[in-house]
């Protein structure tokens, strides 16, 4: 007998005939971990995507696509009112910024995001009661001067952050530019009441007819809250000092926009009215001229050609649609007419310097150009109106002295919007207003909580090139149209002009989001991983997890990754969490003991659920 | 009819059908055929008793001996009671697989009638392709008779399949002289052979509620525990060998001894020693010697795997001279003639008393041995001892004077 | 007899993960049959394959491990990745092993002895044991009609003894028994043997279908397709050996979309109800063979004949499936509009200085 008084070490003890126990799904196949192969690890990396960069108020774009997508509409709509409180009237008005550097713009079509946005900002209206809560109140008082766009948004903010908010409107009805400069074929005013009614249900108090300077001073201001923000923008329309600009007739862009908003207009157009400018407001009074009755309305800018124009493109052509003229590269230097404007002179004119800004240059040896209107819009943009502020406090742009997080010198005052971003660059838009609104609220609370202030030290990774993505995964697929009145009919109406996506049309629109840079839970790196190491408790964005002792580094889920959130990092960037051997082919003495242990133990283990 | 119901009766029937009776009665799973003489008529009868519903068990028709012996280890591996078999060069073009069932412990179970090796096409009986294959692990044997045959893939199937053993079986009959000679078969009680048979249940199968892997690679430090794991289950299969015998004896009345049969050796002086149906033939020659006074006998041997050595040595120990009768060639061997010879003389060396041996090469090609050449056999064997010594280790019977 | 009847797993097909314009894979089974912990080298082709493959297949599944890298680089040193019963058998036995546990199931299930729906029954065979050793066996498993499924996972060479060719080797695939020489500078001269259409020739009745690894919940869904059809079934899978085939392991994906595009993997399944083929998968592009040529290391000695050769080959393929040539892949069959791969001209370089 030749195996009489043999005896196997016990670190060599094998399982019976050497079949051997199935490893476990949670913990692997712990007796052979090959993590040590790797010289580089994939990590989940989230970028920026070029949409939420671009977006005044850094909306999280990607982020409510996303949750559209997959038909969470309600925490889509959550998400937004992170940023934005109005998303039913940005959704509606907004230059949408992000769409211009949306990276799908650079492969078929950009999303169209202003749609989708108002799609969530209609359903918001639509709640009996909003997501979002006011915050646990800290017992202090914040006044917001101004109910337009930025002190709306400084409001919201600060009220869920807790504190007593009270806005001080000195218009009749609260909205700021978003009801005086905003025609209702854009913008009905019935959304507008509904956001307006929202903050109240955050418990804002919002005192209508109360104007700084006249109804409450500078020191009340300073004396009754422990903190304001003046969002007073800019009110004062201005001049084309243009000779017989006084005559009857001659209207300015905001008043007759705001005056027909508040329901006070008593303006009767003639048939044939100008429009001088070539800004979005220009456009909206070339248009509301038509609805008050106008037969032949001209515009008339400096901009030489229509892409230099100021504008949102889709609004220019939208315009042009409707049948309003075009007529560049002049300047109206004088109103004619006997008490009444007749006609203006115009003048061949250019920027001097940058497009769009101020000074002009005007050829006045030319032979003037005589064209005749009954009535002429002025819409070449405003100025502040603020005797009220302390002179230490004005600039000379004649807006407010602010620093760059919006404070005061040192006081607890702050200012937000137009009245600090005229002049700075950032165009006048209702978005860069409500970012400023919230990025001023953020910075208040800092202040009043004794924080110091501090600019953003760490670089944002921008995702802009599209290498950086797997663009294989991405068939082409068209642009979602909204769809219009027609424009014959529609420009004799107040009725809104876009008409809103409806569900499908919401959801197939952001299923063309990239997911730019971010994790979108497509589980396509689970999928291809050959180990398979890459593990997720969940399926949700974010929540992958790769399993480092046995990762071997191949890569291959980086580059299937579509949206470019996995890079790769050199194995040396870290210093923990890998089980090293000495060889790959060392195993531990015993491991295959314990595993012949289990063997033992097999028939007691329970069968898989079948 | 069911095996179930079936009722103790006398048949008569060849080895073949036999070995197809037997695997009926063992209520087999898979069966996996693939046509060569002579073992082939096992596989007819059992395609028939499938075909009539006798036998529940799915009959495959393989492709190729390798792919009979394949089908049987995986259907093994599943946890199926499978029976295969083949003959000739058929046993040799399976060779692969021999190894691997045996080293992954399934105890298939493989029917062989026996056939010469080409060159040339023969169809007669030689050992030599089974015995090509006895030290890889299965458990092998040879029946002289169809009764016995039907007994043995009984007996096998219960020395296989116990917990302690796990190995497959080589149940050999002669080509021809068993496989195709009838006999008078008792087949038993369905009942008598559950009563012995347990079902097969294999303690590791492929299951999926208890999921394990069969085979992995392994490390060379790991392939020693393995085998010795293998050989110790080999060694200890013959104490279940002879409690399997035992049982067998007990509930259906045959005893058969698991390792020799000893025919008139109590005061032999000669013997033959051999395995397979020439032992009838030797019977006969046997009682036709002694009957004009010659001391001669025959020592059968019934399992060749595992080799019962202290029983050859004991047995043959009691011998002047002893005549292997190899009916196989293991050419350039020891004795230059058969595989037993080499074994037998190996479990005689360290015997305190060793007779004289010589090689027989007899029945070869499928030939009978006819009874003038046992006496010539004999009178070679009672050459040696007169003479006290071996002369020639092996002789070509019928090719000598 | 009373027998019982056998009841058969019916596995959902997963959705498209392009819906409309958004890609999202499908919701795929929790359970992971196969689990990390195994030697197989960066990247590798096949083991993406056998994820996918097993879970597709679920829990309720035996797999069939011939020798090949599969059994030797996952199960090393008795470690074992699969958490689903697994078992080795010889190079040659994969049809037969696979059909040996089939049978057993059937017999058992119907029998009594063992209760449960019929597990799915996947072999995993090699080229080498698909399309030489274990031709008949896999035949023969095919004919008789087991109810398993049979894939090759398709790596167009002996990967594990070292890359030796297999009658799957491309043409001009240099492998360590096809090097190129001087006298030999294509190396592989030999076209690769039409395995899975001699698999859906030869046996009608089963489901045949031909995959790869970039398009994964096509291959997932072919077998499930493959374990539903009652019957055998068989699959052919392109996968990629970064060994063998020398290329950067990030690429095993892509590489099985650039195959696909360049038409030397014909996409298409054999359905055996209607006995025809169904070409109606099409790759997003096609595009000439020399995209995917200069993506692999076995491919750079090749001339421009060489790569002309291969363009004729990849037309033959289009041209079966029914797919109408773009002219700018017919004008690559001429040797004079094509290149050689920039080693050959390197190599060519070389030897005029020598």
């Amino acid at each position: 007998m030749s195996t009489k008084g043999t005896k196997i070490p016990d670190w060599l003890t094998v399982p019976f005939a050497g079949i051997t126990p199935a490893p476990t799904q949670e913990k692997g196949q712990d007796l052979f971990p090959t993590g040590n192969w790797r010289a580089i690890r994939p990590v989940y990396r989230d970028k920026l995507p070029p949409c939420n960069n671009a977006c005044g108020t850094n909306e999280k774009i990607q982020g409510y696509l996303d949750l559209v997508k997959r038909g969470k509409y309600l925490d889509a709509y959550a998400l937004i009112k992170e940023d934005m409180p109005f998303p039913s009237v940005t959704g509606r008005v907004c230059y949408h910024p992000c769409e211009q550097a949306c990276n799908r713009g650079k492969y078929d079509e950009a999303i169209s995001i202003r749609a989708v946005e108002r799609f969530l900002g209609d359903l918001g209206q639509a709640l009996t009661n909003d997501v979002v809560q006011a915050g646990k109140p800290n017992g202090k008082k914040v006044a917001v001067v101004g109910s337009g766009p930025a002190g709306h948004s400084a409001a919201y903010q600060l009220a869920r952050l807790g504190y007593k908010v009270t806005i001080l409107e000195k218009s009749p009805k609260a909205g700021g530019l978003n009801r005086g400069g905003i025609p209702d074929w854009v913008l009905p005013q019935n959304v507008l009441d509904r956001e307006v009614e929202r903050l109240k249900q955050l418990g804002i108090e919002i005192r209508t007819n109360c104007e700084v300077g006249k109804d409450v001073s500078w020191d009340d201001l300073k004396k009754n809250y422990d903190a304001c923000v003046l969002a007073v923008g800019l009110i004062d329309p201005n001049s084309i000092r243009a000779e017989g600009e006084n005559k009857e007739g001659v209207l300015y862009g905001l008043p007759f926009l705001r005056d027909i908003g508040m329901g006070t207009s008593k303006v009767k157009l003639g048939a044939r009215v100008a429009v001088i400018g070539g800004g979005n407001t220009a456009i909206d009074c070339a248009r509301e001229a038509l609805r008050q009755g106008a037969i032949e309305v001209t515009m008339i800018t400096v901009e030489g050609n229509q892409e230099e124009m100021p504008a949102v493109p889709e609004d220019l052509h939208d315009m042009l649609e409707e049948g309003v003229e075009l007529i560049h590269g002049r300047a109206c230097v004088a109103v004619l007419g006997n008490g009444k404007v007749e006609a203006l002179h115009l003048h061949p004119a250019k920027f001097s310097g940058a497009v769009n800004a101020s000074p002009i240059n005007i050829d006045r040896e030319a032979k003037p150009e005589k064209f005749a209107v009954d009535n002429v819009i002025i819409a070449v943009g405003q100025h502040a109106s603020l005797n009220w502020l302390p002179a230490e406090f004005k600039n000379e742009r004649g807006t407010i002295k602010a620093d760059k997080f919006g404070r005061l010198g040192d006081t607890n005052f702050f200012a937000a919007g137009d009245i600090v971003q005229l002049g700075s660059g950032q165009p006048l838009m209702v978005v860069n207003a409500v970012g400023d609104g919230k990025r001023v609220a953020f910075n208040l609370d800092k202040v009043l909580r004794g924080e110091a202030l501090q600019p953003r030290t760490i670089p944002v990774d921008v995702i802009f090139d599209l290498n950086r993505m797997n663009m294989t995964y991405f068939p082409h697929f068209p642009r979602i149209q909204q769809t219009l009145l027609p424009p014959k009919t529609r420009k004799k109406t107040q009725d809104e002009v876009i008409q809103s996506f409806t569900e499908e049309q919401a959801v197939e629109e952001a299923n063309r989001c990239f997911s730019c840079g971010t994790c979108n839970a497509c589980d396509n790196c689970y999928l291809v991983c050959p180990e398979p190491c890459i593990a997720r408790p969940e399926r949700s964005n974010g929540l992958y997890k790769i399993l480092v002792d046995y990762c071997k580094g191949c890569r291959v889920c980086i580059e299937e990754c579509p949206t470019g959130c996995l890079e790769g990092v050199p194995e040396l960037d870290f210093d923990t969490g890998v089980v090293r051997m000495d060889t790959a082919f060392a195993i531990t003495p015993g491991l295959h003991g314990r595993q012949a242990e289990q063997l033992k133990h097999l028939d007691e283990r329970a069968p898989k659920n079948i | 009819m069911p095996v179930a119901e079936a009722k103790k009766r006398m048949v008569r029937i060849n080895g073949c059908v036999a070995s197809a009776q037997a695997a009926k009665y063992a209520d087999v799973d898979v069966i996996a055929a693939y046509p060569i003489r002579p073992y082939t008529a096992t596989m007819m009868a059992l395609a028939q008793m499938v075909a009539n519903g006798e036998l529940d068990a799915e009959y495959i028709v393989a492709d190729s001996e390798h792919s009979q012996l394949s089908i049987a280890h995986g259907a093994a591996s599943a946890g199926a009671r499978v029976f295969t078999g083949s003959s000739g060069v058929g046993v040799q073009f399976a060779y692969e697989l021999y190894s691997p069932i045996s080293g992954s412990r399934m105890p298939v179970q493989m029917m062989i009638a026996d056939r010469t090796l080409d060159p040339p096409g023969d169809f007669g009986s030689e050992h030599t392709d089974a015995l090509s294959t006895r030290d890889m692990g299965w458990i092998m044997g040879w029946s002289c008779d169809a009764q016995e045959a039907f007994d043995n893939h009984l007996i096998a199937y219960r020395i296989g399949e116990d917990r302690r053993v796990l190995l497959p079986q080589m149940v050999c009959q002669d080509g021809f002289f068993v496989s195709h000679i009838t006999g008078d078969v008792e087949l038993p009680d369905g009942g008598q052979v559950r009563e012995f048979l347990p079902p097969y249940k294999h303690p590791y199968p492929l299951d999926p509620r208890r999921p394990v892997s069969h085979g992995p690679q392994i490390m060379p430090e790991q392939g020693p525990p393995l085998q010795l794991e293998r050989a110790r289950a080999m060694e200890e299969s013959m104490a279940v060998i002879e409690q399997a015998h035992e049982e067998f004896g007990k509930i259906f009345g045959r005893k058969y001894d698991p390792w020799l049969e000893e025919y008139k050796t109590d005061d032999a002086e000669v013997v033959f020693f051999l395995q397979g149906a020439h032992a009838v033939t030797a019977r006969f020659a046997i009682q036709h010697m002694r009957e004009r006074g010659i001391k001669v006998g025959m020592v059968r041997l019934r399992t060749i795997r595992p080799y019962p050595t202290e029983r050859v040595q004991d047995s043959l120990s009691k011998f002047k001279v002893v005549g292997v009768i190899e009916t196989n060639m293991a050419l350039g061997s020891v004795s230059s003639g058969g595989a037993l010879y080499a074994e037998a003389a190996a479990a005689l060396y360290e015997a305190d008393k060793r007779p004289l041996m010589m090689s027989f090469m007899a029945g070869m090609g499928g030939e009978a041995i006819v009874l003038k050449e046992f006496y010539w056999m004999t009178e070679k064997m009672i050459e040696a001892q007169k003479k006290g010594k071996i002369e020639k280790r092996t002789h070509w019977v019928g090719f000598e004077h | 007899m009373a027998t019982i009847e056998v009841q058969r797993q019916v596995l959902p097909i997963l959705e498209n993960p392009n819906r409309g314009a958004r890609f999202y894979n499908p919701e795929l089974p929790q359970s992971e049959p196969f689990v990390p912990g195994h030697r197989t080298c960066a990247g590798c082709g096949p083991s993406i394959q056998y994820r996918m493959t097993s879970k597709a297949a679920g829990d309720n599944t035996i797999l069939v491990g011939p020798t090949g890298c599969m059994y030797v680089a996952n199960s090393s040193y008795l470690c074992t990745p699969y958490n689903i019963p697994w078992a080795h058998t010889q190079i040659g036995s994969a049809g037969s092993f696979t059909a040996g546990v089939s049978a057993a199931y059937e017999a058992m299930i119907r029998k009594g002895k063992w209760q449960g729906k019929f597990p799915n029954i996947i072999c995993e065979a090699g080229d080498g044991s698909a399309s030489d050793i274990g031709l008949a066996s896999i035949s023969g498993a095919l004919y008789r009609n087991h109810d398993c499924l049979i894939i090759c996972y398709d790596n167009e060479q002996y990967a594990n003894t070292g890359i030796q060719a297999s009658s799957r080797t491309p043409y001009g695939g240099m492998t360590t028994f096809s090097p190129p020489g001087p006298e030999v500078p294509e190396g592989k001269k030999l076209y690769p043997k039409d395995l899975a259409r001699m698999m859906a020739a030869g046996h009608p009745h089963c489901y045949v279908a031909t995959a790869s690894v970039g398009y994964p919940i096509d291959l997932m869904n072919k077998v499930r397709k493959g374990l539903n059809h009652k019957g055998a079934a068989y699959l052919m899978v392109y996968t990629p050996c970064q060994k063998g085939f020398v290329y950067e392991t990030p690429r095993s994906i892509d590489l099985g979309r650039v195959v696909v595009e360049c038409g030397l993997y014909p996409m298409w399944e054999w359905n055996p109800e209607k006995r025809e083929f169904d070409y109606s998968f099409r790759p997003a592009s096609m595009r000439p063979v020399s995209e995917y040529l200069k993506l692999q290391g076995r491919f750079g000695h090749l001339h421009a004949e060489h790569v002309a050769n291969m363009q004729k080959f990849a037309n033959q393929q289009w041209k079966m499936m029914g797919i109408q040539i773009p002219e700018a892949l017919l004008r690559a069959e001429d040797a004079k509009n094509v290149t050689n791969m920039a080693a050959a001209a390197e190599a060519e370089a070389v030897a005029e200085t020598v």
